[in-house]
């Protein structure tokens, strides 16, 4: 063989082995595949490329350095190609992958199954966070009570009409179901010196069971005693306290009242915060919503509570907190609210 | 209470916006709560509160009017033209019961035409909703709502011996009064009595038989004071309720009595005709009524008030509201009116209460023109108690558990109180003397009997389940004490199917329940045992008790009657959750790996766990730090009698890493030990 004819022959070689890559790397697609090829082509030991390689030996001297050139040209192609094509199998992999773990977004998450606190013991809380803020601590007392804590101390004597106001369940026993949370204010002051500043959570009954009246419900009562308490700090209070509870903006209103226990005694009114006061049928067209009843403590209850009422003056205030709640979340009718249908309750949040 | 504008311009000059009228009383405390035209007149619907009966007549209202409008006070004329035979050769006045009746006032008119009242009388009653019925007893009516003091008019050919005597009535007395009901009396009761017999209630109600009629001729005119309380007991305890007990229960003015009579029979002889008898019969308790005084400091009323009450108004509004006023100095010495003795109850040495002066005079300054401030005191009252804390601790977690808060009433049918367990059997429930109804006859002892009923109640609205608690106080009779025990419980109902395919689905039993409890226990520092109980209402063989220590604190278990799924109940005292060791100090975990290892065995199901949890804890082997029951087994491969149970324990040292033999070594001779305690032998 002419010395060009063994050169002509090495390099056709390698013509026809880049070919022949080229063709099996067209028919590659998977990873196995794929390693096969880079076996066959780069492998170490047996690669074609290797033993392409090696047969430069069996090249002219004179053509070695072009075969030599050839063969690198072959490869550097089979490498290259072998890089691009894995790059491409592994984006098909990683496509695969995500694809295999893609989740419907808008599938329902699964809850820890929440339950949910009674309208009333929220708006309970809120009233008492507001109260405690302003240093107030919480008191409570029995619910079977005295006449002397329910009524007496509070300035209702016997046989009097003031107590018809206030239907009373009575027990066998000869006690009362308390009808106001007023007594745990009695227990605190008899056993406590001034100052004292108390919020009185609580339930209470009455004898009365219609659509708008429930014989159990609920109150919270405010009580502060001190030196140089006056009417002025039982608006400020109230008036900080109701526009913390309803909105920021709210205004109230005093008309003066009568109870027993408190003199001078006033009935609150908040202005409509459906109508903002220009009158809707939530507030009767008035522009205002009674809210609670308030009043300076009565001198004879700070005496019956051996509190000097020359020395120490102090306010109190109550008010019903189911109608809050009521009105809060909505619910029609005070009865509903002691329904316990979970289906109510468990729409109640924060 | 109606009340006639036209009627109050008597006595009163009054603006003709009727708006600013209803504003302005509505601002001194006599709520104007409607507005009525009617015939050119305007009838005031006014809420006068139980302590101004002086303001349930028109001079009253007038007073609170004249002072708002700064107009003098008309006091029409009260003095009759006599005859000259004198009242007490007509007729005569006993009181035997001075407590009861401390003033009695009677004057006779004679000769009177009864017939119908002239128009304005009758236009008068008519405007505020009253019956004319005759001259005579219209007038009665009249002063009535004019002034205030309730009047009666005896015929007094009716009355024998021509004398009325104030007594209590007599066991077994009846009386027919002017309704025409007939009355049993008894000797609480206060009666008119004449010579023979009871003649009228005493400030309630006549007797019809000395009753005004049409051929009446010679009348007296009774006008007393009664005692709030004998009114009170007498009207409730027969059950009446009149204009005249109205304002006797409420404290009427005592020094009305005799100005009211003569102006009744000034009206009556100028109507109906006849002659008034020279002078009144006035008989009255010595030394009544007391009279009232206290101190006014204006330096003290606008420190009370927060506010700089004008020395010049407060005086005017006083005298205007009939209180005498004396020495212009900064204090003054103020008389209260008869009229309002009984809103001024003194103070323990007689003299009125500063406040309820303060009160007047703020009345008319206005609520609204004190500046709003806060109290100027410093820092807190007191810190939450550790039981409110609890409580709102335990009601979070729970709601956190998947449990809705219910409220419930107090009281229940008392066989529903005895349907589920109590916590202080020994103990009675508290029973109602006026129940609502006899499904709410007695406060309950245990939260358990209304948590099943809304569970049902939830159940038969179609929910799958149901998960609900309370805390609320129960109550026992306690004899021995001031106020029967009224501790705090927390009471549980769960049941049914919870969940679905997708999202945590699982049959709501025993131990779910007892997981909420023995969490917010865990909570809350405390350790409970829970050991098997035979209770009522609970399923046998699936309900315990729960135990702090050695106290009883719970109860735990199946409701025995079932419907549509089965239900669990608990109930905790709050107080056997108090004071628990919620430990501050925590332990590092080690640095070094961990081996676990489970054992499964078979043993009798007679065994309790807790025995076997209790044995491990005893065998425990060195760098065991945690094990738990994670699987049991009953089925195919498992005798009858036995079950399988498969426990994980995880094996860690804190100083280096354990290998794998020594800890196969431990753990098979703890399995040797559990086997041969409890393992199944047949």
């Amino acid at each position: 063989m002419p010395e060009d004819a063994a050169a002509t022959v090495g390099l056709s070689q390698i013509d026809e082995l880049t070919e022949r890559f080229e063709r099996e790397a067209a028919g590659v697609s998977g990873r196995a595949a794929w390693d096969d090829l880079r076996v066959r082509w780069i492998g170490r030991k047996q690669g074609i490329v290797r033993a392409a390689l090696d047969g430069i030996q069996s090249v002219e001297p004179a053509q070695r350095r072009a075969y030599g050139e050839g063969v690198n040209r072959l490869k550097e192609q089979v490498e290259r190609r072998l890089a691009e094509m894995d790059e491409a199998i592994s984006a098909r992999e990683q496509e695969a992958v995500r694809r295999s773990a893609a989740v419907d977004v808008t599938l329902p998450g699964r809850h820890p199954s929440l339950g949910a606190i009674h309208p009333v013991s929220r708006v309970i809380r809120e009233m008492v966070e507001v109260f405690t803020e302003l240093g107030y601590s919480v008191a409570e007392g029995p619910e079977a009570e005295t006449d002397f804590h329910n009524f007496e101390a509070l300035n209702f004597p016997k046989d009097h009409p003031a107590r018809d106001s206030q239907d009373t369940f009575f027990l066998e026993n000869g006690l009362l179901l308390r009808t106001q949370t007023s007594p745990v204010q009695i227990r605190t002051m008899l056993s406590r010196k001034p100052p004292i500043r108390i919020i009185c959570p609580g339930r209470v009954y009455r004898n009365d069971n219609d659509l708008r009246h429930s014989p159990m419900f609920h109150q919270v009562e405010g009580l502060a005693v001190a030196e140089g308490i006056t009417v002025g700090h039982l608006k400020g209070t109230l008036l900080a306290f109701l526009r913390r509870l309803f909105a920021p903006d709210a205004e109230i209103r005093l008309r003066p009242s009568f109870f027993p226990f408190t003199e001078p005694s006033a009935e609150v009114d908040i202005n409509c915060q459906i109508c903002k006061g220009k009158g809707c049928a939530t507030c009767s067209g008035t522009g205002w919503m009674e809210l609670l009843g308030c009043g300076m403590v009565d001198p004879r209850v700070l005496d019956t509570c051996g509190i000097d009422p020359d020395r120490y003056s102090g306010f109190a205030f109550g008010m019903g907190v189911d109608r809050v709640a009521m009105n809060r979340y909505n619910i029609p009718n005070i009865r509903t609210l002691f329904d316990n249908d979970e289906r109510l309750l468990r729409q109640v949040r924060g | 209470m109606l009340f006639s504008k036209s009627w109050l311009s008597d006595y009163v000059e009054l603006p003709a916006d009727v708006q600013d009228i209803q504003r302005r009383l509505t601002a001194v405390g006599l709520a104007v709560e409607g507005l009525e035209e009617r015939g050119g007149d305007t009838i005031l619907d006014v809420d006068v509160t139980t302590n101004r009966t002086d303001c349930m007549n028109h001079l009253g209202i007038a007073r609170e009017l004249a002072v708002i409008y700064g107009s003098p006070l008309k006091r029409p004329e009260a003095q009759p033209e006599e005859s000259t035979e004198r009242v007490e050769d007509a007729a005569a006045v006993d009181v035997e019961d001075w407590e009861g009746c401390p003033r009695f006032v009677a004057r006779v008119v004679k000769g009177v035409r009864i017939g119908p009242s002239p128009d304005w009388l009758r236009a008068r009653l008519e405007a505020i909703g009253l019956r004319p019925i005759n001259n005579v007893v219209d007038v009665t009516n009249f002063i009535l709502w004019e002034m205030g003091q309730p009047l009666h008019a005896y015929d007094l050919a009716k009355l024998g011996g021509s004398r009325l005597l104030v007594r209590r009535a007599r066991e077994g007395e009846t009386l027919v009064t002017l309704d025409g009901a007939e009355r049993k009396l008894n000797p609480e009761l206060l009666v008119i009595a004449d010579a023979d017999r009871a003649v009228g209630l005493a400030g309630v109600m006549g007797g019809a038989d000395s009753e005004v009629t049409d051929a009446t001729v010679d009348i007296l005119i009774e006008g007393a004071h009664f005692n709030r309380q004998h009114v009170r007991v007498t009207a409730r305890g027969l059950g009446m309720h009149t204009d005249a007990s109205h304002r006797f229960e409420r404290g009427a003015d005592p020094e009305l009595c005799l100005e009211a009579v003569s102006r009744a029979a000034a009206l009556i002889a100028e109507i109906a005709g006849g002659a008034v008898l020279a002078g009144a019969i006035d008989r009255r308790k010595e030394d009544f009524p007391p009279i009232l005084q206290g101190r006014l400091d204006l330096g003290r009323l606008d420190a009370f008030a927060g506010a700089s009450v004008p020395k010049e108004d407060a005086h005017r509004w006083l005298s205007g509201l009939g209180f005498q006023v004396k020495n212009g100095g900064p204090a003054w010495d103020v008389t209260v009116p008869s009229w309002r003795l009984y809103d001024f109850q003194p103070r323990p040495d007689g003299t009125a209460y500063e406040q309820d002066l303060f009160e007047e005079v703020l009345r008319h300054f206005g609520f609204d023109n004190i500046p709003a401030a806060l109290p100027a005191l410093s820092g807190s009252d007191a810190p939450k108690t550790p039981r409110q804390i609890l409580r709102e601790k335990v009601r979070d977690h729970l709601a956190a558990c998947g449990h809705a808060e219910t409220v419930h009433f107090a009281f229940q049918a008392e066989g529903m109180d005895k349907s589920f367990p109590s916590l202080r059997p020994e103990a009675k429930p508290l029973r109602l003397a006026n129940a609502l109804s006899d499904r709410y006859d007695v406060m309950r002892r245990s939260l358990v009997p209304n948590l099943v009923e809304t569970a049902r109640f939830n159940q038969r609205r179609g929910l799958p389940a149901v998960r609900i608690f309370e805390i609320a106080t129960v109550f026992y009779e306690t004899p021995e004490s001031e106020v029967p025990d009224q501790p705090e419980h927390v009471g549980l109902v769960c049941g049914g199917h919870a969940g679905n395919p997708w999202n945590r689905e699982t049959d709501l039993d025993f131990f779910d329940l007892k997981g909420v409890v023995e969490s917010v226990a865990d909570a809350v520092g405390v350790r409970l045992d829970f050991r098997p109980a035979s209770l009522p209402g609970l399923l046998e063989g699936s309900a315990a008790e729960l135990f702090r220590s050695d106290q009883r604190i719970g109860y735990l278990g199946r409701v025995a009657q079932e419907e549509a799924y089965p239900l669990y109940v608990a109930e905790v005292a709050l107080d056997g959750l108090e004071g628990g060791d919620v430990s501050l100090q925590v332990e590092a975990p080690s640095r070094f790996p961990a081996i676990d290892a489970d054992l499964t065995f078979t043993h009798s199901q007679d065994t309790p766990w807790a025995e076997i949890d209790r044995t491990i804890a005893e065998l425990r082997p060195p760098d065991l730090v945690f094990w738990e029951m994670t699987v049991r087994y009953l089925g195919q491969g498992v005798p009858e009698g036995a079950v399988n149970t498969t426990i994980h324990f995880l094996y860690n040292s804190s100083e280096r890493s354990l290998t794998q033999e020594e800890v196969n070594e431990r753990q098979l001779a703890l399995a040797a030990e559990l086997q041969r305690r409890f393992g199944w032998k047949g």
